[in-house]
Protein backbone atom coordinates (compact mmCIF):
# COMPACT_ATOMS: atom_id res chain seq x y z
CA UNK A 1 0.00 0.00 0.00
CA UNK A 2 1.56 3.40 -1.00
CA UNK A 3 1.75 6.44 1.79
CA UNK A 4 -0.64 8.45 -0.40
CA UNK A 5 0.18 12.08 -1.81
CA UNK A 6 1.62 14.29 1.22
CA UNK A 7 -0.26 17.14 -0.54
CA UNK A 8 -3.67 15.22 -0.51
CA UNK A 9 -3.82 14.58 3.34
CA UNK A 10 -3.05 18.25 4.16
CA UNK A 11 -5.21 19.29 1.73
CA UNK A 12 -8.36 17.40 3.23
CA UNK A 13 -7.12 17.96 6.68
CA UNK A 14 -7.35 22.26 5.41
CA UNK A 15 -10.58 21.61 3.51
CA UNK A 16 -12.17 20.24 6.53
CA UNK A 17 -11.16 22.44 8.72
CA UNK A 18 -12.66 25.81 6.13
CA UNK A 19 -15.92 23.35 5.49
CA UNK A 20 -16.47 23.65 9.07
CA UNK A 21 -16.95 27.33 9.22
CA UNK A 22 -18.10 28.08 6.03
CA UNK A 23 -20.64 25.74 6.41
CA UNK A 24 -21.98 28.04 9.61
CA UNK A 25 -22.08 30.91 8.62
CA UNK A 26 -24.30 32.44 10.81
CA UNK A 27 -21.56 31.80 13.63
CA UNK A 28 -18.90 32.19 10.99
CA UNK A 29 -19.62 35.36 9.66
CA UNK A 30 -22.88 37.46 11.00
CA UNK A 31 -20.61 37.87 14.22
CA UNK A 32 -17.69 40.53 12.50
CA UNK A 33 -20.55 41.96 11.17
CA UNK A 34 -22.99 42.76 13.90
CA UNK A 35 -20.00 43.51 16.08
CA UNK A 36 -18.15 46.13 13.43
CA UNK A 37 -21.00 47.43 12.89
CA UNK A 38 -21.65 48.69 16.04
CA UNK A 39 -18.06 49.73 16.62
CA UNK A 40 -18.00 52.26 13.53
CA UNK A 41 -21.20 53.56 14.43
CA UNK A 42 -19.98 54.32 17.62
CA UNK A 43 -16.85 55.53 17.58
CA UNK A 44 -16.87 56.33 13.90
CA UNK A 45 -19.72 58.47 13.82
CA UNK A 46 -21.04 59.26 17.05
CA UNK A 47 -17.94 59.88 18.78
CA UNK A 48 -15.90 60.67 15.87
CA UNK A 49 -17.38 63.63 14.87
CA UNK A 50 -16.54 64.99 18.41
CA UNK A 51 -13.07 63.79 18.16
CA UNK A 52 -12.18 65.48 14.98
CA UNK A 53 -9.09 63.78 13.17
CA UNK A 54 -6.24 61.80 14.45
CA UNK A 55 -3.01 61.65 12.19
CA UNK A 56 -4.17 63.50 10.13
CA UNK A 57 -7.33 61.05 8.89
CA UNK A 58 -10.85 61.29 10.00
CA UNK A 59 -11.33 59.31 13.32
CA UNK A 60 -13.31 56.68 11.63
CA UNK A 61 -10.41 55.79 9.03
CA UNK A 62 -8.09 55.78 11.69
CA UNK A 63 -10.16 53.33 13.34
CA UNK A 64 -10.61 50.89 10.66
CA UNK A 65 -7.44 49.26 9.95
CA UNK A 66 -7.42 48.82 14.09
CA UNK A 67 -10.60 47.14 14.18
CA UNK A 68 -9.75 44.91 10.92
CA UNK A 69 -6.96 43.61 12.91
CA UNK A 70 -8.83 43.18 16.28
CA UNK A 71 -11.47 41.21 14.06
CA UNK A 72 -9.08 39.31 11.75
CA UNK A 73 -6.39 38.17 14.84
CA UNK A 74 -9.76 37.42 16.95
CA UNK A 75 -11.17 34.96 14.46
CA UNK A 76 -7.78 33.08 13.78
CA UNK A 77 -7.14 32.24 17.31
CA UNK A 78 -10.47 31.68 17.97
CA UNK A 79 -11.01 29.03 15.20
CA UNK A 80 -7.67 27.53 15.75
CA UNK A 81 -8.39 27.28 19.04
CA UNK A 82 -11.62 25.88 19.04
CA UNK A 83 -11.24 23.37 16.61
CA UNK A 84 -7.96 21.93 18.30
CA UNK A 85 -9.72 21.84 21.62
CA UNK A 86 -13.18 20.28 20.20
CA UNK A 87 -11.19 17.86 18.89
CA UNK A 88 -9.38 16.63 21.53
CA UNK A 89 -12.65 16.94 23.72
CA UNK A 90 -14.53 14.94 21.34
CA UNK A 91 -11.42 13.07 20.47
CA UNK A 92 -12.26 13.09 16.82
CA UNK A 93 -8.95 14.66 16.46
CA UNK A 94 -7.76 10.90 16.62
CA UNK A 95 -9.23 10.72 13.15
CA UNK A 96 -5.94 13.20 12.33
CA UNK A 97 -3.50 11.66 14.47
CA UNK A 98 -3.60 8.52 13.69
CA UNK A 99 -3.87 9.07 9.89
CA UNK A 100 -0.52 8.79 8.81
CA UNK A 101 0.36 12.34 8.33
CA UNK A 102 3.64 14.60 8.87
CA UNK A 103 3.45 16.86 11.81
CA UNK A 104 4.10 20.08 9.79
CA UNK A 105 1.53 18.79 7.46
CA UNK A 106 -0.83 18.64 10.36
CA UNK A 107 0.26 22.01 11.49
CA UNK A 108 0.23 23.75 8.09
CA UNK A 109 -3.53 22.67 7.41
CA UNK A 110 -4.61 23.69 11.03
CA UNK A 111 -3.15 27.35 10.88
CA UNK A 112 -4.00 27.55 7.37
CA UNK A 113 -7.45 27.31 7.66
CA UNK A 114 -7.85 29.57 10.40
CA UNK A 115 -5.73 31.90 9.16
CA UNK A 116 -8.11 32.17 6.26
CA UNK A 117 -10.51 32.25 8.64
CA UNK A 118 -8.90 35.61 10.01
CA UNK A 119 -8.37 36.62 6.32
CA UNK A 120 -12.15 36.42 5.37
CA UNK A 121 -13.29 38.39 8.55
CA UNK A 122 -10.86 41.06 7.28
CA UNK A 123 -12.56 41.52 4.10
CA UNK A 124 -15.14 41.21 6.23
CA UNK A 125 -15.04 44.62 8.34
CA UNK A 126 -13.32 46.44 5.22
CA UNK A 127 -16.64 45.69 3.24
CA UNK A 128 -18.70 47.15 6.47
CA UNK A 129 -16.29 50.05 6.65
CA UNK A 130 -16.94 51.15 3.16
CA UNK A 131 -20.85 51.63 4.65
CA UNK A 132 -19.06 54.34 6.37
CA UNK A 133 -16.25 55.92 5.46
CA UNK A 134 -13.42 54.84 2.24
CA UNK A 135 -11.50 52.03 2.76
CA UNK A 136 -8.01 53.35 0.66
CA UNK A 137 -5.11 50.88 -0.11
CA UNK A 138 -2.26 53.34 -0.07
CA UNK A 139 0.61 50.30 0.54
CA UNK A 140 -0.95 47.38 -1.17
CA UNK A 141 2.21 45.10 -0.27
CA UNK A 142 2.55 46.26 3.16
CA UNK A 143 -1.58 45.68 3.73
CA UNK A 144 -1.13 42.15 2.47
CA UNK A 145 1.80 41.26 4.06
CA UNK A 146 0.89 42.52 7.69
CA UNK A 147 -2.42 40.98 7.42
CA UNK A 148 -0.86 37.41 6.38
CA UNK A 149 1.74 37.29 8.59
CA UNK A 150 -1.09 38.97 11.88
CA UNK A 151 -3.27 36.22 11.05
CA UNK A 152 -1.07 33.57 10.66
CA UNK A 153 0.94 34.34 13.89
CA UNK A 154 -2.64 34.09 16.01
CA UNK A 155 -3.71 30.90 14.05
CA UNK A 156 -0.97 29.42 15.55
CA UNK A 157 -1.20 30.90 18.67
CA UNK A 158 -4.67 29.36 18.63
CA UNK A 159 -3.36 25.82 17.92
CA UNK A 160 -0.96 25.99 20.90
CA UNK A 161 -3.77 27.12 22.73
CA UNK A 162 -6.26 24.34 22.09
CA UNK A 163 -3.35 22.06 22.76
CA UNK A 164 -2.93 23.48 26.03
CA UNK A 165 -6.53 23.91 27.17
CA UNK A 166 -8.12 21.49 29.75
CA UNK A 167 -11.51 23.12 29.54
CA UNK A 168 -13.37 24.88 27.39
CA UNK A 169 -13.32 27.68 30.15
CA UNK A 170 -9.68 27.77 29.54
CA UNK A 171 -10.62 28.97 26.30
CA UNK A 172 -12.40 32.01 27.79
CA UNK A 173 -9.85 32.75 29.78
CA UNK A 174 -7.07 33.18 27.34
CA UNK A 175 -9.58 35.05 25.35
CA UNK A 176 -10.32 37.74 28.26
CA UNK A 177 -7.04 37.92 29.84
CA UNK A 178 -4.49 37.56 26.86
CA UNK A 179 -6.25 39.06 24.06
CA UNK A 180 -8.37 41.66 25.02
CA UNK A 181 -5.61 43.24 26.91
CA UNK A 182 -3.25 43.09 24.06
CA UNK A 183 -5.96 44.77 21.48
CA UNK A 184 -7.50 47.36 23.92
CA UNK A 185 -4.01 48.95 24.10
CA UNK A 186 -2.94 48.03 20.88
CA UNK A 187 -3.30 51.40 19.74
CA UNK A 188 -6.67 50.48 17.83
CA UNK A 189 -8.58 53.16 19.00
CA UNK A 190 -6.06 56.05 19.42
CA UNK A 191 -2.58 57.03 18.30
CA UNK A 192 0.72 56.27 20.46
CA UNK A 193 1.14 60.34 20.13
CA UNK A 194 -1.27 61.07 22.43
CA UNK A 195 0.84 58.37 25.41
CA UNK A 196 2.92 60.02 27.21
CA UNK A 197 6.82 58.79 26.56
CA UNK A 198 6.85 55.43 29.06
CA UNK A 199 3.62 54.55 28.44
CA UNK A 200 4.15 55.21 24.96
CA UNK A 201 7.41 52.92 25.00
CA UNK A 202 5.51 49.98 27.15
CA UNK A 203 2.87 49.85 24.33
CA UNK A 204 5.61 49.20 21.95
CA UNK A 205 6.24 45.90 23.75
CA UNK A 206 2.64 44.99 22.85
CA UNK A 207 3.08 43.24 19.33
CA UNK A 208 -0.55 44.21 18.22
CA UNK A 209 1.07 47.37 18.13
CA UNK A 210 2.92 46.64 15.28
CA UNK A 211 0.06 45.09 13.00
CA UNK A 212 -2.28 47.78 13.37
CA UNK A 213 0.27 50.27 12.67
CA UNK A 214 1.07 48.14 9.89
CA UNK A 215 -2.38 47.70 8.37
CA UNK A 216 -2.53 51.23 9.25
CA UNK A 217 0.17 52.33 6.84
CA UNK A 218 -1.07 50.06 4.35
CA UNK A 219 -4.25 51.50 4.19
CA UNK A 220 -3.84 55.03 4.96
CA UNK A 221 -0.56 55.46 4.73
CA UNK A 222 0.00 56.50 8.35
CA UNK A 223 2.65 55.13 10.53
CA UNK A 224 4.63 55.67 13.86
CA UNK A 225 6.99 52.61 13.40
CA UNK A 226 9.05 51.87 10.92
CA UNK A 227 7.01 49.27 8.40
CA UNK A 228 9.64 47.30 7.29
CA UNK A 229 10.85 46.66 10.80
CA UNK A 230 7.64 45.78 12.18
CA UNK A 231 6.93 43.43 9.53
CA UNK A 232 10.26 41.30 9.71
CA UNK A 233 9.66 41.34 13.77
CA UNK A 234 5.79 39.82 13.20
CA UNK A 235 7.34 37.53 10.36
CA UNK A 236 10.16 36.41 12.88
CA UNK A 237 6.94 35.97 15.72
CA UNK A 238 4.78 34.22 13.56
CA UNK A 239 7.66 31.67 12.34
CA UNK A 240 8.41 30.66 16.04
CA UNK A 241 5.24 29.79 16.67
CA UNK A 242 4.70 27.71 13.98
CA UNK A 243 8.36 26.14 14.99
CA UNK A 244 6.31 25.38 18.71
CA UNK A 245 3.29 24.23 16.73
CA UNK A 246 5.65 21.53 15.29
CA UNK A 247 7.14 20.94 18.20
CA UNK A 248 4.30 20.46 20.17
CA UNK A 249 2.75 17.94 17.57
CA UNK A 250 5.65 16.06 17.23
CA UNK A 251 5.81 15.58 21.27
CA UNK A 252 2.13 14.76 21.15
CA UNK A 253 1.63 17.52 23.77
CA UNK A 254 -1.92 16.99 24.49
CA UNK A 255 -2.74 14.87 21.84
CA UNK A 256 -1.47 11.63 23.04
CA UNK A 257 -1.59 9.96 26.35
CA UNK B 1 8.36 -16.44 7.31
CA UNK B 2 6.94 -13.33 6.23
CA UNK B 3 6.78 -10.15 8.20
CA UNK B 4 4.63 -10.37 10.94
CA UNK B 5 1.39 -7.93 11.03
CA UNK B 6 2.67 -6.83 14.70
CA UNK B 7 5.74 -7.29 16.87
CA UNK B 8 5.83 -5.92 20.16
CA UNK B 9 8.61 -6.35 22.55
CA UNK B 10 8.94 -5.76 26.48
CA UNK B 11 6.32 -2.80 26.03
CA UNK B 12 6.26 -0.58 28.97
CA UNK B 13 3.19 1.72 29.98
CA UNK B 14 2.28 3.54 33.22
CA UNK B 15 -0.21 6.36 34.32
CA UNK B 16 0.69 7.79 37.88
CA UNK B 17 0.33 4.83 39.62
CA UNK B 18 -1.00 2.47 37.24
CA UNK B 19 0.81 0.08 34.85
CA UNK B 20 -1.01 -0.27 32.56
CA UNK B 21 1.61 -2.52 29.88
CA UNK B 22 3.97 -4.06 31.82
CA UNK B 23 6.76 -5.49 29.77
CA UNK B 24 3.98 -6.98 27.14
CA UNK B 25 5.55 -9.27 24.43
CA UNK B 26 3.42 -10.19 20.98
CA UNK B 27 4.08 -11.74 17.76
CA UNK B 28 0.86 -11.78 15.58
CA UNK B 29 1.33 -13.24 12.34
CA UNK B 30 0.22 -11.60 8.98
CA UNK B 31 -3.01 -13.17 8.01
CA UNK B 32 -3.96 -14.28 10.89
CA UNK B 33 -7.23 -13.63 13.03
CA UNK B 34 -6.09 -12.93 16.30
CA UNK B 35 -8.35 -12.26 19.31
CA UNK B 36 -7.21 -10.67 22.60
CA UNK B 37 -8.74 -11.15 25.61
CA UNK B 38 -8.53 -10.12 29.36
CA UNK B 39 -10.78 -8.54 32.16
CA UNK B 40 -11.72 -4.67 32.35
CA UNK B 41 -8.35 -2.94 32.61
CA UNK B 42 -5.68 -5.72 31.19
CA UNK B 43 -4.02 -2.86 29.30
CA UNK B 44 -5.46 -4.53 25.76
CA UNK B 45 -6.89 -0.69 24.92
CA UNK B 46 -3.83 1.02 25.94
CA UNK B 47 -1.86 -1.47 23.76
CA UNK B 48 -3.52 -0.72 20.85
CA UNK B 49 -3.28 3.08 21.13
CA UNK B 50 0.08 2.54 21.29
CA UNK B 51 0.08 0.86 17.64
CA UNK B 52 -1.54 4.16 16.28
CA UNK B 53 0.19 7.20 17.92
CA UNK B 54 -2.80 7.65 20.81
CA UNK B 55 -0.53 6.20 24.00
CA UNK B 56 3.66 6.90 23.60
CA UNK B 57 4.73 3.88 25.16
CA UNK B 58 7.15 4.95 28.25
CA UNK B 59 10.01 1.71 26.90
CA UNK B 60 9.98 -1.29 24.99
CA UNK B 61 9.05 -1.31 20.93
CA UNK B 62 5.93 -1.89 18.52
CA UNK B 63 5.57 -2.70 15.23
CA UNK B 64 3.64 -2.76 12.69
CA UNK B 65 4.87 -4.98 9.12
CA UNK B 66 7.81 -4.52 10.30
CA UNK B 67 7.67 -0.24 10.79
CA UNK B 68 8.61 1.18 13.83
CA UNK B 69 5.68 2.71 15.47
CA UNK B 70 7.65 6.01 16.41
CA UNK B 71 10.34 6.19 14.22
CA UNK B 72 8.33 4.63 10.93
CA UNK B 73 5.00 6.28 12.38
CA UNK B 74 3.85 7.09 8.97
CA UNK B 75 4.09 3.58 7.30
CA UNK B 76 2.86 2.03 10.65
CA UNK B 77 -0.10 4.33 10.32
CA UNK B 78 -1.10 3.48 6.66
CA UNK B 79 -1.78 -0.58 6.96
CA UNK B 80 -3.67 -0.20 10.57
CA UNK B 81 -7.85 0.69 10.39
CA UNK B 82 -8.87 0.95 13.72
CA UNK B 83 -12.48 0.86 15.11
CA UNK B 84 -11.90 2.40 18.93
CA UNK B 85 -13.28 1.07 21.68
CA UNK B 86 -14.61 4.68 22.68
CA UNK B 87 -16.33 6.78 19.74
CA UNK B 88 -14.47 9.44 18.42
CA UNK B 89 -16.43 10.70 15.42
CA UNK B 90 -16.64 13.85 13.60
CA UNK B 91 -19.58 15.84 14.79
CA UNK B 92 -19.69 18.20 12.25
CA UNK B 93 -20.14 16.52 9.30
CA UNK B 94 -22.71 14.01 7.62
CA UNK B 95 -20.92 10.63 8.43
CA UNK B 96 -20.34 9.88 4.33
CA UNK B 97 -17.91 13.12 4.43
CA UNK B 98 -16.48 11.99 8.07
CA UNK B 99 -15.11 8.64 5.53
CA UNK B 100 -14.23 10.56 3.12
CA UNK B 101 -12.06 12.96 5.19
CA UNK B 102 -10.41 9.50 6.68
CA UNK B 103 -9.49 8.22 3.22
CA UNK B 104 -8.37 11.67 2.48
CA UNK B 105 -6.28 11.81 5.68
CA UNK B 106 -4.53 8.46 4.41
CA UNK B 107 -3.75 9.80 1.04
CA UNK B 108 -6.72 9.16 -1.41
CA UNK B 109 -7.82 12.05 -3.53
CA UNK B 110 -11.15 13.46 -3.26
CA UNK B 111 -12.67 11.47 -6.16
CA UNK B 112 -11.37 8.31 -4.65
CA UNK B 113 -11.97 8.86 -1.28
CA UNK B 114 -15.68 9.66 -1.74
CA UNK B 115 -16.02 6.21 -3.70
CA UNK B 116 -14.12 4.37 -0.80
CA UNK B 117 -16.94 6.10 1.45
CA UNK B 118 -19.58 5.04 -0.26
CA UNK B 119 -18.11 1.56 -0.25
CA UNK B 120 -17.61 1.19 3.23
CA UNK B 121 -20.84 2.36 3.98
CA UNK B 122 -22.42 -0.23 2.14
CA UNK B 123 -20.40 -2.61 3.29
CA UNK B 124 -21.72 -2.15 7.05
CA UNK B 125 -25.69 -1.44 5.63
CA UNK B 126 -25.56 2.30 6.25
CA UNK B 127 -25.64 3.99 2.95
CA UNK B 128 -28.99 5.21 3.65
CA UNK B 129 -27.76 6.81 6.77
CA UNK B 130 -25.03 8.44 4.86
CA UNK B 131 -26.25 12.29 4.86
CA UNK B 132 -26.73 12.23 8.87
CA UNK B 133 -24.77 13.29 11.16
CA UNK B 134 -22.94 10.69 13.53
CA UNK B 135 -25.08 12.13 17.19
CA UNK B 136 -28.41 10.86 15.11
CA UNK B 137 -27.25 7.59 15.09
CA UNK B 138 -28.05 4.65 17.08
CA UNK B 139 -25.81 3.08 19.04
CA UNK B 140 -25.30 0.40 17.06
CA UNK B 141 -25.43 2.35 13.90
CA UNK B 142 -22.65 4.04 15.62
CA UNK B 143 -20.64 0.87 15.92
CA UNK B 144 -20.76 0.58 12.08
CA UNK B 145 -19.51 4.12 11.45
CA UNK B 146 -16.56 3.11 13.32
CA UNK B 147 -16.27 -0.15 11.50
CA UNK B 148 -16.81 1.52 8.25
CA UNK B 149 -14.58 4.28 9.49
CA UNK B 150 -11.62 1.44 10.14
CA UNK B 151 -12.29 0.28 6.48
CA UNK B 152 -12.29 3.09 4.24
CA UNK B 153 -8.31 3.31 4.36
CA UNK B 154 -8.32 -0.44 2.97
CA UNK B 155 -5.98 -1.44 5.84
CA UNK B 156 -3.93 -4.36 6.17
CA UNK B 157 -4.32 -4.70 9.53
CA UNK B 158 -7.67 -4.18 11.29
CA UNK B 159 -7.94 -3.64 14.88
CA UNK B 160 -11.54 -4.12 16.16
CA UNK B 161 -11.57 -2.92 19.91
CA UNK B 162 -14.63 -4.65 21.46
CA UNK B 163 -16.72 -3.83 17.76
CA UNK B 164 -19.61 -5.86 19.37
CA UNK B 165 -20.57 -4.17 22.66
CA UNK B 166 -23.92 -3.32 22.67
CA UNK B 167 -24.65 -4.89 19.51
CA UNK B 168 -28.22 -6.96 18.48
CA UNK B 169 -27.54 -10.23 17.51
CA UNK B 170 -28.14 -9.96 14.01
CA UNK B 171 -26.07 -6.81 13.46
CA UNK B 172 -23.12 -9.17 15.26
CA UNK B 173 -23.40 -11.65 12.33
CA UNK B 174 -23.27 -9.27 10.00
CA UNK B 175 -20.37 -7.52 11.54
CA UNK B 176 -18.54 -11.13 11.82
CA UNK B 177 -18.98 -12.11 8.25
CA UNK B 178 -17.98 -9.31 6.96
CA UNK B 179 -14.61 -9.92 8.99
CA UNK B 180 -14.17 -13.34 8.60
CA UNK B 181 -14.86 -12.43 4.78
CA UNK B 182 -11.82 -9.66 4.87
CA UNK B 183 -9.67 -11.88 7.03
CA UNK B 184 -10.18 -14.55 3.92
CA UNK B 185 -9.23 -12.05 1.88
CA UNK B 186 -5.89 -11.53 3.25
CA UNK B 187 -6.66 -8.65 5.64
CA UNK B 188 -5.09 -9.11 9.09
CA UNK B 189 -7.60 -8.71 12.03
CA UNK B 190 -6.90 -7.76 15.84
CA UNK B 191 -9.95 -8.47 17.38
CA UNK B 192 -10.74 -7.46 21.42
CA UNK B 193 -13.85 -8.77 23.17
CA UNK B 194 -15.58 -10.04 26.27
CA UNK B 195 -17.74 -12.65 24.42
CA UNK B 196 -15.66 -15.38 24.39
CA UNK B 197 -17.74 -17.60 22.13
CA UNK B 198 -17.17 -14.72 19.44
CA UNK B 199 -13.03 -15.38 20.05
CA UNK B 200 -13.89 -19.10 20.21
CA UNK B 201 -16.01 -19.29 16.85
CA UNK B 202 -13.72 -16.28 14.75
CA UNK B 203 -10.43 -16.19 16.00
CA UNK B 204 -7.43 -18.58 14.87
CA UNK B 205 -5.73 -17.39 17.72
CA UNK B 206 -6.14 -15.95 21.13
CA UNK B 207 -3.69 -13.93 23.67
CA UNK B 208 -5.20 -13.34 27.33
CA UNK B 209 -4.54 -10.03 28.93
CA UNK B 210 -4.05 -9.58 32.55
CA UNK B 211 -2.28 -6.49 34.07
CA UNK B 212 -0.50 -5.28 31.45
CA UNK B 213 0.81 -8.68 30.10
CA UNK B 214 0.16 -11.47 27.72
CA UNK B 215 -0.67 -14.69 30.62
CA UNK B 216 -1.34 -17.05 27.36
CA UNK B 217 -0.80 -17.27 23.95
CA UNK B 218 -2.56 -20.10 22.40
CA UNK B 219 -5.81 -21.83 19.65
CA UNK B 220 -8.97 -21.13 20.90
CA UNK B 221 -9.08 -25.29 20.63
CA UNK B 222 -6.03 -25.85 22.87
CA UNK B 223 -7.32 -23.68 25.55
CA UNK B 224 -10.41 -25.28 25.00
CA UNK B 225 -9.20 -28.56 25.91
CA UNK B 226 -7.79 -27.83 29.16
CA UNK B 227 -10.89 -26.42 30.47
CA UNK B 228 -14.28 -28.22 31.68
CA UNK B 229 -17.74 -28.49 29.95
CA UNK B 230 -21.20 -28.73 31.90
CA UNK B 231 -23.66 -31.61 31.23
CA UNK B 232 -26.93 -30.63 32.54
CA UNK B 233 -29.86 -33.40 32.35
CA UNK B 234 -33.10 -32.23 33.69
CA UNK B 235 -34.57 -35.58 35.02
CA UNK B 236 -38.26 -36.33 35.58
CA UNK B 237 -37.91 -37.80 39.03
CA UNK B 238 -34.51 -36.04 40.37
CA UNK B 239 -33.16 -38.07 43.00
CA UNK B 240 -32.25 -35.76 46.40
CA UNK B 241 -28.39 -36.76 46.03
CA UNK B 242 -26.54 -37.07 42.86
CA UNK B 243 -26.11 -40.63 42.05
CA UNK B 244 -22.69 -41.93 41.18
CA UNK B 245 -21.80 -41.72 37.84
CA UNK B 246 -19.35 -44.24 35.72
CA UNK B 247 -19.41 -42.17 32.08
CA UNK B 248 -16.63 -40.19 31.37
CA UNK B 249 -14.35 -41.76 33.32
CA UNK B 250 -11.77 -39.53 34.66
CA UNK B 251 -12.43 -36.76 32.25
CA UNK B 252 -15.62 -36.15 35.11
CA UNK B 253 -14.37 -33.26 37.43
CA UNK B 254 -17.69 -33.25 39.41
CA UNK B 255 -21.26 -34.14 39.72
CA UNK B 256 -24.47 -32.42 41.57
CA UNK B 257 -27.66 -31.85 41.64
CA UNK B 258 -29.11 -28.60 40.96
CA UNK B 259 -32.91 -28.83 41.97
CA UNK B 260 -34.48 -30.83 39.33
CA UNK B 261 -30.95 -31.07 37.13
CA UNK B 262 -28.24 -33.19 37.30
CA UNK B 263 -25.10 -31.02 36.54
CA UNK B 264 -21.66 -32.84 35.17
CA UNK B 265 -18.63 -30.71 35.03
CA UNK B 266 -16.71 -32.85 32.47
CA UNK B 267 -13.30 -32.13 30.35
CA UNK B 268 -14.61 -32.67 26.14
CA UNK B 269 -18.53 -32.90 27.64
CA UNK B 270 -19.24 -33.73 24.10
CA UNK B 271 -17.55 -37.21 24.36
CA UNK B 272 -18.94 -37.63 27.35
CA UNK B 273 -22.51 -37.05 27.49
CA UNK B 274 -23.42 -39.93 25.22
CA UNK B 275 -21.92 -42.41 27.49
CA UNK B 276 -23.55 -40.43 30.81
CA UNK B 277 -27.34 -40.60 29.06
CA UNK B 278 -27.05 -44.29 28.16
CA UNK B 279 -26.01 -44.53 31.67
CA UNK B 280 -28.79 -42.78 32.80
CA UNK B 281 -30.78 -44.71 30.49
CA UNK B 282 -29.69 -48.29 31.97
CA UNK B 283 -30.12 -46.91 35.47
CA UNK B 284 -34.26 -46.29 34.71
CA UNK B 285 -33.76 -42.06 35.16
CA UNK B 286 -36.71 -40.61 32.65
CA UNK B 287 -34.95 -37.12 31.32
CA UNK B 288 -36.80 -34.17 30.32
CA UNK B 289 -33.98 -32.02 28.73
CA UNK B 290 -30.50 -32.52 28.22
CA UNK B 291 -27.89 -29.19 27.91
CA UNK B 292 -24.33 -29.40 26.72
CA UNK B 293 -22.66 -26.15 27.02
CA UNK B 294 -19.59 -25.41 26.12
CA UNK B 295 -18.47 -22.73 28.18
CA UNK B 296 -14.90 -23.95 28.74
CA UNK B 297 -12.65 -21.04 27.14
CA UNK B 298 -14.25 -18.66 29.37
CA UNK B 299 -13.44 -21.12 32.45
CA UNK B 300 -10.16 -21.61 31.26
CA UNK B 301 -9.94 -17.08 30.60
CA UNK B 302 -11.11 -17.11 34.39
CA UNK B 303 -8.24 -19.47 35.66
CA UNK B 304 -5.81 -17.45 33.95
CA UNK B 305 -6.51 -13.44 35.15
CA UNK B 306 -8.61 -14.63 38.31
CA UNK B 307 -5.26 -15.19 40.65
CA UNK B 308 -4.16 -12.31 42.97
CA UNK B 309 -6.98 -10.34 41.36
CA UNK B 310 -9.09 -9.68 44.35
CA UNK B 311 -11.00 -6.45 42.28
CA UNK B 312 -12.13 -9.07 39.94
CA UNK B 313 -12.56 -11.77 42.23
CA UNK B 314 -16.88 -11.26 41.87
CA UNK B 315 -16.93 -11.35 38.29
CA UNK B 316 -15.19 -14.96 38.58
CA UNK B 317 -17.14 -16.28 41.01
CA UNK B 318 -20.46 -16.89 39.29
CA UNK B 319 -18.71 -17.98 35.72
CA UNK B 320 -17.81 -21.49 37.88
CA UNK B 321 -20.07 -23.10 40.29
CA UNK B 322 -23.61 -21.62 40.29
CA UNK B 323 -25.98 -24.15 38.87
CA UNK B 324 -26.90 -22.22 35.92
CA UNK B 325 -24.94 -19.67 34.42
CA UNK B 326 -26.44 -15.90 33.33
CA UNK B 327 -24.59 -13.48 31.14
CA UNK B 328 -22.86 -12.35 33.82
CA UNK B 329 -23.43 -8.14 33.68
CA UNK B 330 -24.35 -6.19 30.52
CA UNK B 331 -20.57 -5.59 29.66
CA UNK B 332 -19.15 -8.67 30.50
CA UNK B 333 -21.71 -11.11 29.22
CA UNK B 334 -19.42 -14.13 28.09
CA UNK B 335 -21.76 -17.07 27.03
CA UNK B 336 -24.78 -16.11 24.77
CA UNK B 337 -21.99 -14.84 21.69
CA UNK B 338 -22.93 -17.66 19.25
CA UNK B 339 -26.56 -18.38 20.29
N1 LIG C 1 -5.72 8.03 30.11
C1 LIG C 1 -5.53 7.27 31.19
N2 LIG C 1 -5.14 7.82 32.37
C2 LIG C 1 -4.92 7.06 33.45
N3 LIG C 1 -5.05 5.73 33.48
C3 LIG C 1 -5.43 5.11 32.36
C4 LIG C 1 -5.69 5.84 31.15
N4 LIG C 1 -6.04 4.98 30.19
C5 LIG C 1 -6.03 3.75 30.75
N5 LIG C 1 -5.64 3.83 32.05
C6 LIG C 1 -5.50 2.70 32.97
O1 LIG C 1 -4.71 1.71 32.34
C7 LIG C 1 -5.20 0.42 32.64
C8 LIG C 1 -5.47 -0.32 31.34
O2 LIG C 1 -6.59 0.26 30.70
P1 LIG C 1 -7.11 -0.22 29.28
O3 LIG C 1 -8.12 0.74 28.83
O4 LIG C 1 -5.95 -0.46 28.39
O5 LIG C 1 -7.79 -1.63 29.64
P2 LIG C 1 -8.63 -2.61 28.72
O6 LIG C 1 -7.96 -3.93 28.78
O7 LIG C 1 -8.86 -2.01 27.39
O8 LIG C 1 -9.98 -2.69 29.54
P3 LIG C 1 -11.52 -2.82 29.02
O9 LIG C 1 -11.75 -4.27 28.80
O10 LIG C 1 -12.27 -2.31 30.18
O11 LIG C 1 -11.67 -1.99 27.81
C9 LIG C 1 -6.43 0.62 33.52
O12 LIG C 1 -6.03 0.44 34.85
C10 LIG C 1 -6.82 2.04 33.27
O13 LIG C 1 -7.41 2.60 34.40
MG1 LIG D 1 -10.46 -1.44 26.35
Amino acid sequence: MSTGSSTTQVATLARREILRFIRRPYNTFLPPIVTNTLYFSVFGIILGSRIGSVAGVSYIQFVLPGLVVLGAISDAFENASFSVFHGRWEDYIDEVTTAPMTHRGMVGAYVFASAVRGLLTAVLIVGVGLVFTAAPVTHPFHLVGFLVVTVVLFAGLGVVGGLAATDFDNLTVMNQFILRPLVFFGAVFYSLDVLPPLWRNISLLNPMVYMVDGVRYGMIGVTEIDPNISLAVLTGAALAVLAINLVLFRRGFGLTK
Amino acid sequence: MSTPAIEVRDLRKSYDDVIALDDLNLHIPAGSFFGLLGPNGAGKTTFIETLVGLVRADAGSAAVFGHDVETEYRAARDAVGLAPQEFNVDRFFPIHEVLAHKAGYHGYGREKARERATQALEQVGLLQKRDQRFSALSGGMKRRVVLARALVTDPDLLILDEPTAGVDVQLRRELWDTVTALNESGTTILLTTHYIEEAERLCDEVAIMNRGRVVETATPEALMRRGTDRITVTLRDPPATAPAVEAGGDRVRSVKMDDDRLVVVATEGGLVAPDLVRELDRRGFEFVDLDVSRTSLEEVFVELTDSGNGDLGDDADTATDSGRREPRTAETPATDGGR
